[in-house]
């Protein structure tokens, strides 16, 4: 297969667009590749003051990041997790999929149930476990440009 | 950054809605065979709309404000930024001479009412269509539950 690569400018115009015969099981793999799929970072479980164990979780896993107090979190459907990693660490770290919605949070856009648009220009989500988090105004352009909508 | 370009795209909204509601009020007036059918105006007039037109941006402020999702909280704050955008047009029309009986002033808060509820309605209907379109791209990349 003829590989091109090509240099952007911006963070916005890059991409991978594989054209295939066949949609083989290799194809498949560098597409998860290139969108970060099966990729695990190293958590240990919130409110842990000298944490004993660090485990290694699937950042598909995760709906959300968030930040409190200079300490970062990852929500599982059912579990919370502290990570070493800043919110800037984690937006180089994860793939296409994840997309930071305010200054405190990065969601997982394929956890994302339905969005409402709310008055000032914010918007609603909710989440497949039921929660609901708002994706602040400056931020929702670039959701919408995500999405190619 | 983003208030100010906020604060920027209103007041280029609210002049010209308030430029259309003057005009309006002028084409009912000589469809009524008021006056001569001329309109005159003070040399302040372009610019007090203008005027008026930053200054009801700025309750536009107060919807960029959380409500936490509140639909009460919400209703309350679009009420008191409807009341207060009529006090600064109302006002204004007062301080600059937009009306000079209550019949005119009548006139222009049937209007406002009018603008306001039009404008309103148009913006909920972006939002949803938005909506539904994002909605759309969420269904086709969404991870089973």
């Amino acid at each position: 297969m003829k590989v091109i690569l090509e240099k952007v400018s911006s963070d916005s115009d890059e991409g991978a667009r594989i054209r295939a015969k066949e949609i083989t099981d290799e194809i498949r793999a560098a597409a998860d590749l290139l969108e970060g799929h099966g990729k695990k970072i190293p958590v240990t479980l919130k409110g842990e003051e000298m944490p004993t164990e660090t485990l290694m979780i699937s950042t598909d896993s995760i709906y959300y990041f968030e930040s409190v107090d200079k300490r970062t979190y990852a929500y599982t459907r059912d579990e919370c997790y502290e990570t070493k990693y800043r919110l800037y660490e984690l937006e180089d770290i994860l793939g296409s999929n994840y997309f930071r919605c305010s200054k405190a949070l990065i969601v997982n856009i394929r956890k994302i149930k339905t969005v409402r648009s709310e008055v000032g220009g914010r918007m609603m989500t909710e989440l497949l476990n039921g929660e609901h988090i708002v994706i602040s105004r400056s931020y929702v352009r670039d959701l919408k440009r995500k999405l190619g909508v | 950054m983003n208030k100010v370009k906020m604060i920027f795209s209103q007041t280029l909204m609210v002049s010209t809605a308030i430029l259309f509601g003057l005009g309006i009020q002028q084409l009912i007036l000589y469809l009524s065979g008021i006056g001569d059918g001329k309109i005159t105006w003070q040399w302040y007039i372009p610019l007090s709309i203008v005027l008026t037109g930053f200054l009801s941006s700025l309750p536009s402020l107060l919807l960029t404000c959380e409500f936490g999702g509140s639909k009460v909280k919400t209703v309350i704050v679009i009420l008191l930024h409807f009341l207060m955008v009529f006090g600064i047009v109302s006002g204004s029309g007062y301080l600059f001479g937009w009306y000079v009986n209550s019949g005119e002033f009548l006139l222009i808060a049937v209007m406002y009412v009018i603008i306001y509820s039009f404008v309103w309605a148009a913006t909920v209907w972006l939002m949803r269509s938005d909506d539904n379109k994002i909605n759309k791209a969420l269904d086709e990349i969404r991870d089973p539950e």
